[in-house]
């Protein structure tokens, strides 16, 4: 009696799936995340001077604004020296710049009130900020800064 | 005599089902995310950002942004998406402004156009004064500064 043979079918060699799906998920979470990178980033949003229209580059002078200078000291190009309506001189000293903005807060100015951040050209754009987040924390809202009219 | 077909039970029990497509799909989302970060970073330059408390973290998306960089204290210059523009003020326009016009242009009915300013905290305020007279020559509606957030004690001691 023959004996039927069946042939071997062939081995089919299956690499393990598993880890290998495993590694594509860590990628795309990676990616997914890596976005927001910038986290911890925040925005200050400011008004830009007008340089067309009848108002561009005129200084209202029908309003008393209150002026920040933000001068450079010689010996230090990146320094900073803080004068408050041609007046009060503050050092570096920023707390003190902001107990002075809210004391005219105090004697009754509206929030409103036009402030003028006003830096020489070789300062620094940090000591801007910094004078720009002490107006804020004044709770001024009207804050402006003086470019060169052209 | 009949024999009775024997029903093939299968050999086990488990269900499989095939990983290839499902490998394919991922492995088109990793590229996609690849491509996108990559356009994210040409529009950013490395700079060290100055601190503040007042500022906040803003949806860009509802803007077409234009992110102006500002790099290299001591001799400054505008990156804008990974190429240097001319900014510097002449009386008319520089390259910076007509850029900017041309993004307005585009931008047209849509969304409004905003300037992102991402300045190093040691470049001269003369640069940044540029870029906002040239932004203010193509009339930009929204103008933000890029900050890094931190508590009001951390900023004043900084």
């Amino acid at each position: 009696m023959a004996m039927q043979v069946k042939p071997e079918q062939p081995k089919k060699i299956q690499p393990p799936m598993t880890p290998m799906i495993d590694i594509i998920f860590q990628l795309l979470i990676f990616f997914l995340l890596m976005p927001n990178q910038q986290a911890g980033e925040g925005y200050l949003t400011t008004n830009l001077p007008r340089t067309s229209g009848p108002v561009a580059g005129k200084q209202q002078k029908d309003v008393k604004r209150i002026k920040i200078e933000l001068q450079v000291p010689e010996n230090d190009d990146k320094g900073v020296v803080i004068v408050l309506n041609d007046a009060q001189t503050f050092g570096r000293n920023f707390e003190g710049l902001l107990a002075a903005l809210q004391g005219l807060q105090s004697r009754g100015l509206p929030p409103d009130h036009p402030v003028l951040i006003s830096p020489w050209m070789s300062c620094r754009h940090k000591w801007v900020v910094r004078a720009f987040d002490m107006a804020v924390a004044a709770r001024f809202t009207n804050i402006h800064f003086a470019v060169p009219y052209i | 005599m009949h024999r009775k077909a024997r029903r093939h039970s299968s050999e086990s029990g488990a269900v499989s089902f095939n990983m290839t497509p499902m490998i394919d799909c991922v492995f088109q989302l990793i590229i996609f995310f690849i491509l996108t970060s990559q356009f994210i970073q040409l529009e950013i330059e490395q700079v060290t950002l100055p601190v503040s408390f007042a500022s906040k973290p803003k949806d860009v998306t509802e803007y077409r942004n234009v992110v102006i960089n500002l790099v290299d204290e001591d001799d400054p210059k505008c990156m804008v998406f990974g190429k240097q523009v001319d900014y510097l003020v002449r009386g008319g326009d520089n390259e910076l402004s007509s850029l900017l016009k041309e993004r307005k242009r585009e931008a047209g009915e849509g969304k409004p156009l905003n300037v992102i300013l991402r300045a190093d905290e040691l470049i001269p305020y003369e640069a940044v004064a540029s870029v906002m007279l040239a932004a203010g020559k193509a009339e930009i509606e929204g103008w933000w500064i890029t900050t890094e957030i931190k508590d009001m004690d951390e900023v004043l001691q900084n």
